[in-house]
């Protein structure tokens, strides 16, 4: 287990490696293949109007006109050592891994990151929650009453929770809830330790939001996937033991249906946790999706890049997490 | 009182094509310390009738009639909370593929601890101690260790083994093994077969082999009963089914068996046909279709009347419109030359099979 | 002079900047404001006008373009703005939009600043920290300012010449703060002073163009006269920044306050909370006031969910002051109960085309009137988004509230708004084109309004004849690299070149200077891009110089904006106006005609919120 631990800590490395290089190479290559020099890019952080000798300052500022190797080269050494910004009167030190400063706004990049984590992560770990206890309670119910009423509505549901983009049901959930009638005032977001009541008050629509469409579909895989697996011999031999019904439910039934659900949900987890895009825009929460957005706006490297490896390393972890989760749960997958 | 008496047992399917008729009308007795082997072609009831003894026929378009009577209290008119009581206590069930009826999440160890604690308010310490004993019982060695091995983790043999050991565990009075052997290979089935004979001496209980292998029964059964069509084709002891066989079902699965003790034949005799859709089952004798004797009983006898089960001596029954004398003297001809008197079946050689549904069978001219 | 993009200064008649004057009714503003409100006398703050106020008035659609909304002195309470993205800066030396200038009157006060009055009232100087409009000496090179005593900073300390030297002097240093307008670079006798950040010589005070001769006057040295340099020390960059305080990049999160509030927190990207400066007093700036004890500004939120938020009165304020979106618009427009809490303000901007008075057949006089009167102004006001959301058809260079606007309308644009077809073959006769002729147009490619009206336009000329090649460029690099390079328009044959124009200053000289001085035609960067040098303009222009009154300043600028018509040198489209909204429970509101939106500095919220 260890020597799989450490294989795979290494396969992350390079992956993420290989991630910066592409988007790096998105960044600069693909722009300069249509046309766009530095030059044109410099302008766009300069501020309103620039003048021409502004914007070769900007140029030389931001390194932009050096070679592409040695801008990249400059990326990994911040990340790695960190590096030294001239704010103006002085010189501050940006510790490791420092994805440099803006190219926008002058001020540090993972700091920025690391405020607006709090919010993906309240967003993602509190829909999580939602779905996976509501939707797999509703998929072991519709399996176990497969062709009744109660399971062709809630299919008929969860049809609609998954084909509904999320910014039809926020902003209907919006108007409704928010804006109609006030239950839920000016959703924004408040931290969890200013005030816990109305960080969870604000975070229930976007919760539910997001929630509805992931549940939708972990409503009909649990229900596909406990369909298949009571007709499974071990549930027989489990009735055959004469163990009571619920046992042989959930302890035989949704035991073994559940395994390939919980990877799925360390993978969505894992993707989830690198932004919430969608629903972040539709209720104006400050989380990683708001600010990948704006960064790709801005033409922002140093945040764009920030974000992508962050991303990217929340789902080469969770992708890891799930590989030995899968072990742990299933034995036969066990290299022993 | 015998220990299971199954008395007019009917188990009908409604199903979208039709109403399947899986078992229709079926009567037969164990007693204790015997075994009964029941042998018929895929679709011929079976095992059915095996799974609505056990009360495990689930499902909103499944009825199922008459009694099923163990140890004097009936099945079919018990609660279907008294029938999960009596299932792993006082009846057990071992299935064909220990592979997939076994959990393959829990060790062997925990899916015996957990029959027995079923059935058992005991600690999971005594628990544990019970199915090292048990593993121990039925041939596994090393029981302490490989009680916490994954299902996955046994060969074919052993596996069965401990599928047997937990169907013990708490002592069961009936027995029902539904193609024990089926799915291991030769040596391992003598093993299994033996080890289940050594149990029920041990503990008495009545057991009941279900098989298409003709082999298997005649190892190990007492009693056989021959299904066709969900009905019983013949009953009767071994003895007297295999030697005597007083059916033609029976003839033509004895006959298209190949043998060591006989002249090399050219090809092998399989009965022609295929067996009967149990949503259509042929009117009359469901086995007229592909007997060959209808002509010999005169008019339209088997085509309009179900035969009954009579004795033909002895507790040796059979449904066939055929007289009795008329049987004897068809076996007599049919029956190949033993080479040693009174081996007609010889013990030890490859047992044959019954033609699967699906498998080509040859319509004789 | 650099241009405002988007959101401007409204200007309205205003006095120039050589002395205190009476707030001039002799110009009018055109039809957005029925009369021109002198309900506030000059220096008084709206918290004395509140209880007697003959201008208060209550809510209704259009009442804040010209009276103040619900005016009232009662304290308390909190203040909540929403922006759609974030501030360019909230440092005051380093932002260049017309919101955050007016936003910054909550924590920044200039040396000079704008009357905080409704109408053609609020475009009159006044001291901000300064005790008066500074006074000019040495034949116009030297402009002195003295400071009020015993103002305070947040931080306790008093307020000195070197605090508004340094502010000025930081400003230099472009690698450090790059936003923020260039005038004092360019105006001052220092222009290569490199910044504080470079030169840390003579304790930070390198800028040898500004002297402090005591701590309380402040002297700025010129290169050339400039009679409107009062305006230039409006700019918010005067605003003092102690030199120790100073952290360049940073000093946005926590910048030293000079207002009624200071900034409590700042959290980047989300939400800035300002509180009570407890230093200020109302002596230190009559134009605001500091009503309410808390300021939220919530930041990134999605337009429209600050559109609904306003109209359900979660939030106070959009902070952006450009007016709400497509959707809500809609919902106001049809709705009386949200349509008086709602005001079309002028917002002092203008759309036009540059007509190129050197590509041929452009060159001819006859030939640019073809398109004036060609053009479809109807369908270039869709374009910009109609009456509401664009704004009102244009005929003059400057809108109705600049000083010096005169209406008048040499094309039919305001008679026959389709375009006069009938005049604009005879134009292409007389210049020699009877059947029309091919020009380029450039136009800014990620701009969706500019790109519509492009179209419009090529579309429109095409009825007679003119064929218009419409290039797209990125608007980052439009001004410095394509259509502000006469080299490059000339190469591509650019004969039309899409604009939109705002002054700094809400004066003639402020709107026109830059956009039809022959003076102001540049290799690189350049604003008059029909490259008109006409010396009846340049004249006019060099007349105003040398006024000594403001009457006889104000009645050069229509001149000049008559002379530029009758060149046809620009193709007038449209004065913008934003739709704006106001929550109901946000008390003395009005539109500040410098900024185009509501006044931020004055803004209180009644107890009922």
């Amino acid at each position: 287990m260890i020597t799989f631990i450490i294989r795979r800590l290494i396969t992350m490395v390079f992956l993420l490696v290989v991630v910066s290089m592409i988007t790096f190479g998105i960044f600069f290559l693909i722009p300069r293949l249509a046309g766009q020099n530095a030059y044109e890019l410099a302008a766009q952080y300069v501020g309103r109007n620039p003048t021409r000798s502004a914007i070769l300052q900007m140029e030389a500022k931001l390194g932009l006109n050096d070679p592409l190797v040695v801008q990249y080269w400059r990326f990994l050494k911040g990340i790695v050592v960190g590096a030294h910004y001239n704010d103006g009167p002085s010189q501050t030190y940006c510790p490791p891994p420092c994805f440099g400063y803006s190219f926008r706004s002058q001020q540090p990049v993972w700091p920025q990151m690391m405020a607006a984590l709090p919010v993906t992560v309240s967003l993602a770990i509190g829909a999580a929650i939602l779905w996976v206890v509501g939707g797999v309670a509703i998929g072991v119910l519709s399996a176990l009453r497969r062709g009744s009423i109660f399971d062709r509505f809630t299919m008929a549901v969860a049809l609609a929770g998954v084909s509904l983009p999320i910014f039809f049901t926020g902003l209907i959930s919006l108007e409704l809830f928010s804006y109609k009638w006030p239950l839920f005032p000016n959703v924004q977001w408040v931290p969890l330790t200013t005030n816990p009541a109305l960080w969870a008050r604000n975070l229930v629509l976007p919760w539910i939001t997001l929630a509805f469409l992931y549940a939708a579909l972990y409503a009909r895989l649990t229900r596909a996937g406990m369909l298949e697996t009571m007709n499974e011999d071990f549930i027989r031999t489990a009735r055959a033991k004469g163990l009571p019904e619920r046992k042989v439910v959930f302890r035989h039934g949704l035991r073994a249906a559940l395994t390939p659900i919980l990877t799925i949900f360390g993978m969505d987890l894992g993707l989830l946790l690198g932004g919430a895009v969608l629903t972040e825009s539709t209720f104006s929460l400050p989380g990683l999706g708001q600010f990948t957005i704006l960064a790709i706006q801005n033409q922002d490297f140093p945040e764009i890049m920030g974000v992508v490896m962050l991303a990217a390393f929340f789902i080469v972890v969770a992708n890891m997490l799930v590989d030995i989760l899968y072990a742990v749960v299933d034995p036969r997958v066990r290299i022993t | 009182m015998a220990m299971l008496e199954v008395r007019d047992l009917r188990v009908q399917f409604k199903t979208d094509d039709g109403l399947v008729r899986a078992v229709d009308g079926l009567s037969f007795d164990v007693e204790r310390g015997r075994t009964l082997g029941i042998v018929g072609e895929s679709g011929s009831g079976k095992s059915v009738t095996s799974l609505a003894i056990m009360g495990l026929h689930r499902g909103k378009g499944t009825d199922i009639s008459g009694q099923v009577r163990l140890d004097g209290e009936d099945l079919v008119s018990a609660s279907a909370d008294r029938v999960r009581h009596l299932r792993g206590s006082k009846m057990a069930m071992i299935f064909q593929d220990p592979l997939t009826a076994l959990h393959p999440f829990y060790s062997v160890g925990v899916q015996i601890m957990e029959a027995y604690r079923v059935h058992n308010n005991v600690s999971k310490q005594v628990a544990r101690k019970r199915a090292i004993d048990l593993l121990a019982r039925v041939g596994i060695p090393q029981p302490a260790v490989r009680v916490d091995d994954y299902p996955h983790q046994f060969s074919g043999g052993m596996r069965q083994r401990a599928m047997i050991a937990m169907a013990l565990c708490c002592d069961p009075e009936l027995l029902i093994a539904d193609e024990p052997t089926t799915a291991l290979d030769v040596t391992v089935q003598a093993q299994i077969l033996d080890l289940i004979v050594d149990l029920q001496a041990e503990f008495g209980s009545a057991v009941i082999i279900i098989t298409h292998d003709l082999g298997v029964v005649a190892e190990v059964a007492d009693d056989v009963l021959v299904m066709y069509a969900g009905r019983a084709a013949e009953k009767g002891s071994a003895d007297d089914v295999f030697r005597r066989p007083m059916h033609p079902y029976a003839w033509g699965l004895l006959g298209s068996m190949p043998r060591l003790d006989v002249a090399r034949v050219d090809r092998l005799r399989p009965i022609p046909g295929t067996p009967p859709s149990l949503i259509n089952v042929p009117p009359g004798c469901p086995f007229h279709p592909r007997c060959t004797y209808p002509a010999q009983v005169g008019g339209d006898k088997c085509r309009t009347e179900i035969p009954l089960l009579l004795d033909t001596g002895m507790g040796h029954q059979a449904a066939c419109h055929l007289s009795v004398r008329q049987r004897q003297e068809i076996w007599a001809q049919l029956a190949p030359e033993p080479s040693e008197p009174g081996t007609a079946i010889p013990a030890d050689i490859v047992p044959a099979t019954t033609p699967e549904p699906g498998e080509p069978s040859e319509v004789e001219a | 002079m650099r241009k405002r993009k988007a959101l401007a200064i409204a200007a309205c008649v205003a006095v120039t900047g050589l002395g205190l004057g009476a707030c001039s009714s002799s110009t009018s503003s055109s039809s957005s404001s029925s009369t021109p409100s002198s309900s506030t006398s000059s220096g008084s703050s709206p918290s004395a006008s509140s209880s007697s106020s003959a201008s208060g008035v209550s809510a209704a659609f259009n009442a804040a373009n010209t009276n103040i909304v619900n005016p009232s002195t009662a304290k308390g309470g909190t203040l909540t703005f929403a922006d759609s993205s974030t501030p360019d800066s909230f440092d005051p030396g380093n932002t260049y939009y017309a919101w955050t200038w007016n936003f910054s009157r909550l924590y920044a006060t200039p040396l000079v600043t704008y009357k905080s009055c409704p109408g053609t009232c609020g475009l009159q100087l006044t001291p901000g920290i300064a005790t008066g409009l500074g006074t000019v000496s040495d034949n116009g090179l030297v402009w002195t300012y003295h400071l009020k005593q015993g103002l305070k900073l947040s931080d306790g300390e008093t307020i000195t010449s070197t605090d508004v030297k340094y502010a000025v002097e930081r400003t230099y240093d472009r690698s450090v703060l790059e936003n923020g307008p260039t005038y004092f670079p360019v105006l001052l006798a220092d222009p290569t002073y490199p910044g504080p950040y470079k030169d840390r010589s003579k304790n930070l005070m390198g800028l040898t163009s500004v002297t402090t001769p005591d701590p309380y006057t402040i002297q700025f040295h010129l290169q050339h006269p400039f009679p409107d340099f009062n305006y230039v020390v409006a700019i918010p960059q005067t605003a003092p920044v102690p030199p120790d305080k100073d952290t360049g990049a940073n000093y946005q999160l926590n910048p030293v306050s000079s207002g009624p509030y200071m900034f409590q927190s700042y959290s980047l990207n989300k939400q800035a909370v300002l509180v009570d400066n407890p230093n200020w007093t109302p002596n230190e700036d009559p134009q605001a006031a500091q009503l309410v004890s808390k300021i939220v500004i919530d930041l990134n939120v999605n337009a429209d969910d600050i559109d609904n938020r306003l109209m359900a009165g979660d939030i106070d304020i959009d902070a952006a002051g450009t007016g709400v979106q497509a959707a809500a618009r809609a919902k106001i427009l049809s709705n009386p109960t949200l349509m008086k809490d709602s005001d079309d303000a002028l917002s002092g901007f203008l759309w036009f085309a540059y007509i190129n008075t050197k590509v041929a057949p452009l060159n001819n006089v006859a030939c640019r009137q073809a398109i004036e009167y060609a053009a479809d102004k109807t369908e270039q006001q869709t374009a910009y988004g109609g009456p509401y959301a664009g704004g009102d058809i244009a005929s003059t260079v400057m809108p109705p509230n600049i000083v010096g606007y005169q209406k008048f309308d040499y094309y039919n644009a305001l008679s026959q708004p389709s375009g006069d077809l009938t005049a604009a073959k005879a134009a292409l006769k007389t210049c020699g084109q009877p059947n029309g002729f091919t020009v380029g147009l450039a136009y800014r490619s990620d701009r969706p309004k500019e790109v519509q009206a492009a179209q419009s336009l090529q579309a429109a000329l095409a009825r007679v004849g003119i064929n218009v090649q419409l290039h797209g460029y990125p608007s980052g690099t439009y001004y410095s690299d394509f259509a502000g390079s006469p080299n490059y328009v000339h190469q591509h044959d650019l004969g039309i070149d899409m604009g939109g124009w705002a002054a700094d200053w809400p004066d003639g000289y402020g709107f026109l200077d830059e956009i039809s001085n022959g003076n102001a035609i540049a290799p690189a960067g350049n604003t008059n891009i029909e490259e008109l040098n006409d010396p009846v303009v340049n004249n006019l222009f060099a007349e105003a110089t040398k006024t000594t009154t403001a009457a006889q300043e104000t009645a050069i600028w229509p001149k000049i904006d008559m002379q530029i018509m009758k060149d046809a040198a620009i193709l007038p489209e449209v004065y913008a106006k934003s739709l704006l909204y106001r929550n109901p429970a946000v008390t003395n509101v009005y539109v500040q005609d410098y900024y185009g939106m509501y006044n931020y500095a004055v803004l209180g919220v009644s107890s009922t919120s």
